[in-house]
């Protein structure tokens, strides 16, 4: 495929033809009822997607035949669609080689998984969740991937990493408990661990006790923050939505928005939560950069349109990867310095309600616990909440230590405390 | 013989107990606007086989994008490993339910290719949209979204069907935002995605809905904040869309119901021994699933199971009274046939239970629109879709709009913001006390509906006449 690409760059049909190349080898089993019953499926995904620019204009195609007549077919649909389109206003040529110079490349190193080691973990799983008097449901899934960039400039870089997950609910008669594990290869898995401490949540979930909504003191775990958080930034961190005064931080410029803790910032090369140093979509280095540190808004999300237009690093629509910066103190230590509130384990179905202020609905799922006098003493009936992220950021009071995960993006997100989380309804469960 | 039968007669020898082979064409242009630009087009093809094995009680899938016997027998001798795999830790028999062998062919009814006109045609629309959204006043952005998608798939198994199918479907969407009065809110078009070909595109009326929604953004910004507490709610179809796919749509799926579903999408509280007795709405609220609605979104015909689309009652009079039921799972129910609701979005996606084309029926007492407000003395009426979230066993759900208005002594005067209401889901349905009549029914419905792991984008129909609900908490989003 290589020389087929290279032979097309030779001779670019305009001064603009960017080809990219994304590999996804998946293996994802899924169980419920403990026993790989769902989708238990390897799939190979390639594909090569071709932009090609033409006076200011930009079309594209994307086809999953490798052969040398289908890249050149896309080149031409890229072509002919460019010049169909009316200028734009905001166009922009393929990346340089001095810019692709730019790339900390960086090289994970992972291992690949036997079947036998997969199907194992799983076979564990299930025996121990059985022999607890539990039900499962989760999936386990690796995918190597590769990322390639090339264009008309002479750039070419690849990279390739590896994503590894267990996620894993555990299930009583009327209550349940989940834990994921994010991994390159599992070299780093510890079952014993994982699933006992999944069995002792699980069981201590049992028997949700009835509960009103008010304000909380929450512990919130970190599937909990990087759900409510990653859904925030995605919504308001678009340097040009802001200024155009459509962000929640468009009213908020200068303006302190969290406490001085919290520093959330990316790191492309981040030893747990990287996935690639450049964008897979143009090669655009991804950079390191603060987001949100001493209390305010340190640099939103530049377009490399954006960036070149007001003179900043680009740092693409969204960046490599979110880190919250954590401590080193475990969650037990947060919950132990609560004398009356609540756990919550994670987030489900979080929607925007109201832009401008920064305002997310959305259940508690899996996990809701009471906490009484440092010590989770037993679980309640689910609750939906109604909460501000600038009151959360304001009102974080405890950060905990970080871990890696993987929904909408890499993160590595640590647990935290926050005082006076608004929940306004319960539900049956 | 062809590559499908032959591969299928292959897994044959493997003494699989079934098998079947799905050659899978997906086709799609996307093209984004932004004010008067054009943000971003993808246009993508790709295509693949998949290859689903059952080997005694495990199953196995696995894909290919070659063409060739040699890969189509690696991707099936891949299938069959997982299958022995997954049988190793099986707990129970599967048992499929019968279908009959289908050798058929199913296709879109269209006028126009979808792929006929050139990408300048539909984006010069857009464009003019734009510009006509832009010039309210106090717009600050105009949007829009463009989708067309042609899916063609081949389908053969080891009972002997042989199906093929060809479905077009158009999305067509567009925004506008204003910002005044300190406040920014949007406003939108989004007339019903259709299975249908390049005419129903060309055939949209842009122009006055631009004028009119970019009129309705600016509107909504002066606004006054609802009032917190119960009231009466009447809801347009297109958002009634949306409540009914989170509510009903999805509690439905018996996959979900027996908690196959519970470690992604969640499980449902519309339990199997609920079937046939459980009041979920009042004895006006009938839900119809109906798989062969012409130029719906789930209609293709036959099922990527293999199972003929069919029409049934998911709730009757108010009692529920039926599930989305795949082949696997229909014994569970002691039903005969599957309903042919099961459907994977690629070639590389083992299908899975999705939700039919679902809509709430018109009232069957003659009630305009019209009417049906005026008979309301107080209350607020909603139209279209807006913040939307529910718990996964599909009980506490809360819902926003695209726009809001007071209703005082059955007329509807200015409008609201801010509102957004919260409901237990069969308590809501239940406190529906009227439902327009067919004259004002209108179709809308999602061609982004996830669930499975990896997650599969599934497109479906939705649909309703105006309704009204009494006693509904609504609160104020913010103070
Ligand atoms: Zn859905």
């Amino acid at each position: 495929m290589n020389s087929t690409i290279e032979k097309i760059l030779k001779k670019p049909v305009t001064d603009h033809v960017v080809i990219t190349c994304e590999k996804f080898e998946t293996h994802s089993i899924r169980f419920s009822n403990n026993s790989v019953n769902r989708e238990n499926l390897c799939k190979l995904a390639e594909e090569v997607r071709v932009e090609v620019g033409y006076d200011g204009r930009t079309g594209s195609f994307s086809t999953n035949d490798l052969s040398e007549d289908s890249i050149k077919h896309a080149v031409e649909k890229a072509y002919e669609a460019a010049k169909l389109l009316p200028k734009d206003s905001e166009y922009m040529p393929p990346v340089t080689e001095a810019e692709a110079a730019k790339i900390k490349n960086f090289k994970p190193a992972f291992g690949k998984m036997s079947e036998g080691r997969k199907y194992g973990i799983l076979r564990d799983a299930f025996r121990e969740l059985k022999k607890a008097g539990l039900n499962s449901a989760g999936s386990l899934s690796t995918t190597p991937l590769t990322f390639e960039v090339y264009n008309n400039n002479g750039v070419h870089i690849s990279h390739s990493n590896c994503v590894s997950s267990l996620t894993l609910t555990a299930m009583t008669e009327n209550s349940s408990f989940r834990e994921s594990h994010i991994s390159k290869d599992f070299a780093d898995y510890d079952g014993e661990v994982f699933i006992s401490n999944i069995i002792k949540h699980a069981q201590l979930s049992r028997n949700p006790a009835p509960l009103e909504p008010v304000k909380f003191t929450v512990v919130l775990g970190p599937s909990a923050v990087e759900e409510l958080l990653l859904m925030f930034l995605w919504y308001n961190m678009d340097a040009k939505a802001i200024d155009e005064g459509r962000s929640a931080f468009s009213k908020r410029a200068g303006k302190r928005i969290a406490t001085e803790a919290i520093h959330i910032y990316s790191k492309p090369d981040h030893a747990t939560a990287s996935l690639s140093p450049f964008c897979p979509n143009d090669g655009m280095p991804f950079i390191g950069f603060d987001m949100i540190k001493n209390g305010k808004l340190a640099r939103a999300w530049y377009s490399r349109f954006y960036a070149a237009k007001k003179g900043v690093p680009a740092t693409g629509r969204f960046p490599a990867n979110i880190i919250f910066k954590g401590t080193n103190k475990p969650v037990d230590k947060l919950i132990s310095n609560v004398g009356n509130g609540l756990y919550v384990n994670s987030f489900w179905y979080i929607r925007l309600v109201d832009l401008m202020d920064g305002i997310f609905t959305g259940m508690t799922r899996d996990g809701l616990f009471r906490i009484k006098d440092g010590k989770l003493t037993g679980s309640v009936n689910n609750f939906r909440f109604n909460q501000s992220v600038f009151d959360m950021l304001r009102d974080t009071t405890e950060i905990g230590k970080e871990k890696a995960l993987f929904s909408m993006a890499c993160a590595s997100i640590p647990p935290i405390t926050v005082k006076d989380f608004n929940f306004t309804s319960k539900t049956e469960f | 013989m062809d590559n499908l039968s032959e591969i299928i007669n292959y897994l044959k020898g493997k003494k699989v107990r079934f098998a079947d082979a799905r050659e899978h064409l997906f086709r799609e242009r996307q093209i984004m606007t932004e004010d008067t630009r054009v943000e971003g087009i993808n246009e993508q093809n790709v295509s693949g086989t998949g290859i689903k094995v059952l080997y005694e009680n495990g199953w196995g899938y696995a894909s290919t994008s070659a063409k060739g016997m040699d890969s189509l027998k690696k991707a099936a001798d891949k299938a069959l490993s997982l299958a022995r795999n997954a049988d190793k830790t099986a707990t129970g028999k599967v048992e499929l339910a019968a279908e009959p062998k289908h050798v058929a062919k199913f296709a879109t009814k269209t006028k126009e290719d979808l792929f006929g006109p050139g990408v300048g045609d539909a984006v010069a629309v857009l464009i003019e949209a734009g510009e006509t959204i832009l010039k309210g006043k106090d717009v600050i952005k105009a949007g829009s979204y463009l989708v067309f998608r042609n899916v063609k798939k081949k389908y053969a198994n080891t009972e002997g069907s042989l199906i093929e199918t060809d479905i077009s479907t158009v999305l067509p969407q567009i925004d506008a935002t204003a910002r005044a009065n300190g406040e920014v809110k949007s406003r939108h078009y989004w007339p019903a995605p259709m299975n249908a070909g390049y005419e129903y595109f060309r055939g949209l009326d842009f122009k006055t809905n631009a004028e009119r929604i970019a009129a309705q953004a600016r509107e909504h910004c002066f606004a006054k904040s609802c009032e917190t507490g119960a009231t009466t709610l009447i809801l347009d179809p297109e958002h009634l869309s949306l409540t009914m796919h989170e509510s009903v749509g999805h509690p439905t799926e018996l996959d979900r119901v027996l908690g196959y579903e519970e470690s992604c999408a969640g499980r449902s509280f519309a339990t199997t021994d609920k079937l046939n007795n459980f009041k979920y709405g009042s004895e006006l609220v009938n839900f119809i699933a109906d798989n062969t609605l012409e130029g719906g979104l789930a209609s293709c015909g036959y099922d990527d199971e293999g199972v003929e689309c069919q029409k049934w009652h998911m709730i009757k009079d108010g009692i529920l009274t039926g599930y989305g039921v795949n082949r696997e799972l229909a014994h569970k129910l002691k039903l005969k046939r599957a309903n042919g609701t099961t459907r994977a979005t690629k070639y590389c996606d083992v299908p899975i239970t999705r939700i039919p084309n679902l809509y709430l029926a018109p009232g069957k007492k003659p009630l305009s629109f019209e009417e049906l407000i005026a008979d309301t003395e107080d209350g607020i009426y909603i139209e279209g879709m807006g913040s939307f979230s529910i718990d996964q066993m599909r009980l506490n759900m809360q819902f926003g709009g695209d726009a809001f208005w007071e209703i005082k002594k059955g007329k509807i005067t200015g409008m609201l913001k801010n509102v957004v209401y919260n409901a237990i889901s069969y308590e809501f349905w239940r406190k529906c006390d009227a439902i327009a009549d067919k004259r004002s029914f209108k179709r809308a419905g999602f061609i982004t509906c996830g669930k499975g792991d990896p997650m599969q984008a599934a497109q479906m129909t939705h649909g309703a006449s105006p309704a009204r609900f009494r006693e509904i908490m609504v609160r104020r989003a913010k103070h």
